[in-house]
């Protein structure tokens, strides 16, 4: 399963930094992800420091595998210090330590529990309190699931489920029940919807309850969501041996996912081997690169080196939405969540050519750099095969 | 019905950088001058710089079955020409 998870945040009316504190991480050898949502006391930069404090301390404790996260959570919460004026402790946590096959364990501290839907019903699953002892106010929750393909699991800060606290509509804010409407209304309409789209729209919709959209506290949610990869090819370059070309063009024709061929030696290949004809754009060159072509069962045909050096560019400076070649490589790859390159060795002498005018990167060298990047940077799961 | 003369315009990051995205104009410009008896279109690699590389004579652009070598818009309109008129 890939786990696909994000988070949205809206900071409380009238503050310049965000209270709540979000922090994820994907360990691919490991096939797991740990992630964390902090809410820190008050409200601005002092909640800030100490939510990102407990968040960025627990993901360290439980990342080095030394302790379990339940050891873990318990000495923050048995550590953090209590507020003078309020009496409550600093921060709250809801933390996860799941993998790809679906074991989760999960803490909350102080924070609204979360939500478990599976086939559109809201699981209640069973938990263990764990009373701190240095703190008698103070328990977390400790829960043990196993998840399955099509669950999802929803975490918030207490500015969701308190969203239009004293308002007239809802005296008590949304809470709990409220969330869960609005959940399941926007499941039954969109059942596949992405995290990114239903964190941003729970965010939103816990923001419009609020008086005149001024949020009394910073909102945060966090949706993970356990569905089946997303698999995307890419073919660059021809492989080493030509005698090997139909072999690799057969391999690339019965693949499952998207995909894309990057050079146009590379795309004459396929299209000879697999006897697909290719047409061009109508234009010749959009945004300095050459324009993309077009062959049957293949999502994204485009020229080669200097597309890729650009769309690498494009992914370590964010940049997205740009209508050439490498700006559709960009959204090509961030559409999905396990990425395979296969990477021809053979070197086009005419690239290295000293009267060329610009310097033509090794095509080796600019995909591992891309699969460093799409790996720690956007978290996607990527293998290279050299041809 | 008349053969069309085929011009192709070779995309490949050689031909690319050595200048065929100069050759845009002719898109506009060959439909206006030559109406329907000519077409144009880019292809993704016509294959030529690596066989020809020692001699880097990118970009490239096949009239019909003849190869520019260093094609501009001027070079590729006189091929053009000379085709129609062989063909009168």
């Amino acid at each position: 399963m890939f786990i696909d998870i994000d988070c949205n945040q809206v900071k409380k009316y009238n503050q310049n930094a965000y209270g709540d504190y979000f922090v994820s991480k994907r360990y691919p050898d490991e096939a797991r992800l740990i992630a964390v949502l902090s809410d820190g006391l008050g409200s601005g930069i002092k909640a800030n420091i100490l939510s990102c404090m407990t968040a960025t301390m627990l993901l360290k404790f439980i990342e080095n595998g030394q302790i379990p996260i339940r050891k873990a959570a318990e000495i923050i919460m048995n550590s953090l210090p209590v507020c003078k004026v309020r009496h409550i402790s600093y921060s709250t946590f809801s933390a996860i330590d799941c993998d790809d096959y679906g074991s989760a364990k999960i803490v909350e501290e102080g924070n609204p529990e979360f939500i478990w839907i599976r086939n559109n019903e809201v699981m209640e699953p069973e938990y263990e309190i764990i009373q701190s002892k240095t703190f008698k106010n103070r328990k977390m929750r400790l829960y043990k699931l196993q998840l399955r393909l099509g669950d999802r699991l929803i975490f918030c800060s207490d500015g969701v489920t308190q969203a239009g606290l004293g308002s007239g509509r809802l005296k008590l804010g949304l809470r709990r029940e409220g969330l869960i409407v609005l959940l399941e209304d926007k499941l039954k309409e969109n059942p596949d919807i992405s995290s990114s789209e239903l964190s941003q729209y729970l965010v939103n919709q816990a923001r419009n309850i609020e008086t005149d959209r001024n949020p009394k506290d910073d909102i945060s949610t966090c949706v993970l969501y356990f569905r089946e990869p997303r698999e995307s090819l890419i073919f660059t370059g021809p492989p080493y041996h030509q005698q090997k070309d139909a072999e690799y063009a057969k391999l690339f024709a019965n693949f499952r996912g998207k995909k894309a061929i990057c050079g146009g030696t590379t795309a004459n290949l396929i299209s000879r081997e697999l006897n697909r004809p290719i047409e061009m754009d109508s234009t010749i060159s959009i945004g300095k690169l050459p324009s993309c072509s077009y062959m049957e069962g293949v999502d994204l045909v485009t020229e080669g080196i200097l597309t890729l050096t650009k769309t690498l560019e494009y992914l370590e400076s964010n940049t997205t939405d740009i209508d050439n070649a490498a700006g559709k490589l960009v959204k090509f790859l961030l559409d999905s969540d396990c990425i395979n390159f296969m990477v021809g060795a053979k070197l086009n002498q005419a690239h290295y050519d000293p009267a060329l005018p610009i310097e033509i990167e090794i095509r080796k060298n600019i995909i591992k750099k891309m699969a460093a990047i799409l790996q720690d940077k956007y978290f996607k799961k990527v293998s290279i095969q050299y041809m | 019905m008349e053969k069309k003369i085929s011009v192709k315009v070779c995309l490949g990051t050689t031909c690319f950088v050595m200048g065929s995205a100069n050759l845009q104009e002719l898109i506009e410009m060959v439909p206006k001058k030559y109406g329907e008896k000519v077409e144009v279109t880019g292809v993704p690699c016509l294959g030529l710089c690596s066989i020809d590389w020692e001699f880097s004579k990118a970009p490239y652009v096949k009239v019909d079955e003849d190869v520019i070598k260093e094609a501009t818009v001027e070079k590729v309109l006189k091929a053009i020409d000379d085709k129609l008129a062989a063909m009168n």
